[in-house]
């Protein structure tokens, strides 16, 4: 029985299969997933390219699938013309553009697909090789794919890879001269390296997710017999999982921060509210999603799912997916650059304009947008909830139906009100942050 | 100066026990056997546990502070067949704790425990104590696993209860007294805890262990049992969650 009216006019519905599934997981138990076939619907109309043979500058782009596996389709992203093409594969720049904007430059990219075996590559296959060389190269790739069929017309949407256009088998692979960027080349010939340490490296030589995260996808790291192709959508859950757990595991070792905060940003008809506790690590996603958006298509609740780990981690896969990983990165990512922990739970109301997904990056990089302004501080939970409950149409009372972090932080005691004293703050000096508790 | 030798599955006991708590512990070692107190980082439990020399086939020991990784210390102890004996010495040159089983030897780094100070052990004045049989309450939690996130244990002269309710469902464990080790009550209390942290601080316990147990009214649970054959002692503290909604 639902009794649970969430806003003025909706109920909730709690683990909606499409906010669980986001065509991803076949849970309806049909062969497509009939949301992401109504946007295909709605983009039928993109001129289809009419070429076997596309000549482009790849921004540079590759694109490892999944299906199949360990057999699977690999090859380059392409656009049908030459120029400064690096931002149509760099979520890092995309905070701030229309949703259309962002699929319209999406699909000007052409699927190249070669079929290969994730773990027989060693560079006797041209198209894998090259594929793998485009990944690794510090400015866009001059590229010409030939096609052994015109590429179908078929945009491709998903939850947590951003969107591409149409693909094709292909049939022959040519690339330009093209610049190795070198902090990539060097993880790659450092053969003795584990694959989750250069990935650490390279993040903390400030590369951009997304180039550690193409490099990642076609094997670029890891100890030689290790290597291997990964689908692109796992392996932007592997990277954004890999630096989460580093910065993590590094803010558990400073101490809490003072105040209550509250962070935001709306942006595609999300809004983001970020809510920090000065308490020891946890973390929690929760998302709302109003009926008509992405992944709410037909309910007339409003659906909410939500993850969240303790300070130790958690080692199953979270409910929610791929965002509760490339959220977290950003929560740590911040809370490391100050030098302090906190406990974060991230509110997002996914409002109708969010109409359909583009990808894992929206959240990662919408987070880090909101956690770069400056926050609203309180001295007290209730004003924090009082003012987030200003921002948001969802009742704080059904948030905190759903939220772990709020309802610990709400309802379960600490021994310290019991009068085990905590160490005195007075006793703490910089560089004692290990063991500050 | 550490030189002892100790039955793995006691040495499991302990990592066990004090792992659900913390990751990291100074433990404190002296002729007569060794004891620690860790909170856990969000200071929502504590174990309090001390460990006699007789739990040991071997112990000699002088007076000193042990800062140990017990996620190291459990994959060591993986190495170990059950019952196999573990001998450890300290390198204090090399500020190491050095761990043999058969055959093989494991050197392990110790954390420096300047930082690492003893928590304040609260003298809580809790109403009510009674003794219960490991087994009741290790099928209490169980059932309250595929319910809610949380229990509320009761207690009163009549007997001891553990409930678990989420929207229409609800399970229930309850004890009369002649059920129970020893009750003493002279008045009705009940407090919530979160089950994950209740849970672990049970783990470890056989269903033949008598556990003792003290409560009070919205007020931390005090559950004391013994390990290592009477040789060891544990003692949680854990805060409780407040009525909600």
């Amino acid at each position: 029985m639902n009794v649970d009216l969430a806003d003025e006019e909706h109920f909730v519905q709690k683990n909606s299969r499409c906010a669980l599934c986001r065509g991803s997981k076949n849970l309806c138990g049909r062969e497509r997933c009939p949301v992401v076939v109504k946007y295909y619907q709605r983009m039928e109309s993109k001129p289809l390219i009419d070429s076997t043979d596309i000549s482009g500058s790849s921004p540079p782009g590759v694109f490892v699938g999944r299906y199949g596996y360990p057999k699977v389709n690999v090859g380059p992203l392409v656009p049908p013309f030459h120029g400064d093409t690096s931002e149509l594969d760099m979520p890092e720049l995309w905070v701030g553009k229309k949703i259309d904007d962002i699929v319209k430059n999406r699909t000007q990219l052409v699927r190249g697909k070669y079929p290969i075996r994730v773990d027989r590559f060693d560079g006797r296959n041209r198209i894998a090789d090259i594929t793998q060389q485009m990944a690794l190269s510090k400015r866009p790739a001059e590229v010409e794919a030939f096609f052994s069929k015109k590429p179908g017309g078929k945009i491709q949407l998903s939850d947590s890879v951003q969107p591409y256009g149409p693909s094709g088998p292909l049939k022959k692979l040519d690339l330009g001269t093209i610049k190795f960027d070198g902090r990539l080349d060097k993880a790659h010939f450092d053969t003795d390296l584990k694959a989750t340490k250069a990935v650490v490296n390279l993040y903390e030589k400030d590369v951009y997710i997304s180039k550690i995260q193409r490099a990642f996808s076609v094997g670029a790291f890891g100890i030689e017999e290790n290597r291997k192709f990964v689908p692109t959508r796992w392996s932007i859950t592997a990277v954004d999982d890999t630096i989460g757990k580093e910065l993590r595991e590094e803010v558990k070792d400073y101490r809490p921060i003072d105040e209550y905060r509250v962070y935001e940003t709306w942006e595609l008809d999300n809004r983001w509210e970020i809510l920090m506790l000065p308490r020891t690590w946890m973390y929690e996603l929760v998302e709302a999603w109003y009926p008509e958006t992405a992944w709410n298509p037909h309910g007339r609740d409003i659906a909410i799912i939500s993850s969240h780990e303790r300070y130790e981690g958690r080692s199953d896969y979270a409910e929610i997916g791929g965002c509760f990983y490339a959220a977290r990165l950003a929560v740590a990512e911040k809370l490391s650059r100050e030098k302090r922990q906190a406990g974060a739970v991230i509110l997002r109301e996914t409002h109708p304009g969010y109409i359909m997904p583009v990808g894992v990056w929206n959240v990662r990089e919408h987070v880090r947008d909101a956690l770069k302004k400056e926050p609203k501080t309180f001295d007290t939970l209730k004003e924090a909830l009082f003012y987030v409950s200003t921002r948001l149409d969802i009742k704080i009372d059904t948030w905190k139906k759903h939220s772990e972090v709020l309802r610990d932080a709400l309802y379960q005691t600490r021994l310290s009100d019991f009068g085990v004293k905590r160490k005195e703050e007075k006793d703490f000096k910089f560089g004692e942050d290990r063991h500050w508790n | 100066m550490l030189n002892a030798e100790i039955n793995s599955n006691v040495l499991k006991d302990l990592v066990d026990i004090v792992g659900t708590i913390v990751d990291e512990v100074k433990i404190n070692l002296n002729e007569e056997g060794l004891n620690l107190k860790a909170v856990d980082p969000a200071h929502v439990a504590m174990v309090d546990l001390s460990l006699s020399k007789d739990a040991f086939e071997a112990y000699e020991a002088d007076e000193t502070e042990l800062g140990l990784n017990l996620k190291k210390m459990e994959q060591f102890l993986r190495l170990a067949e059950a019952g196999e004996m573990v001998r450890m010495t300290l390198d204090e040159d090399e500020n190491r704790l050095v761990l043999e089983v058969t055959n093989i030897t494991q050197k392990m780094a110790l954390l420096d425990t300047a930082g690492m100070t003893d928590p304040n052990v609260p003298s809580l004045d809790l109403p009510l104590s009674l003794k219960v049989k490991g087994k009741y309450v290790l099928n209490g939690v169980k059932a309250s696993e595929n319910i809610s996130d949380h229990i509320s244990i009761t207690a009163n002269p009549d007997g001891f209860e553990i409930l678990s309710e989420e929207d229409e469902d609800m399970v229930r464990l309850s004890l009369n007294e002649e059920e129970l080790e020893e009750l003493n009550a002279n008045e009705e209390v009940r407090s919530l805890f979160a089950l994950d942290y209740f849970s672990n601080m049970i783990k470890c316990v056989s269903k033949d262990t008598v556990l003792e147990i003290e409560l009070g009214a919205d007020y931390p649970i005090k559950i004391q049992f013994s390990f290592a054959e009477e040789n060891g002692s544990v003692r949680y503290l854990l805060a409780p969650r407040i009525e909600s909604t």
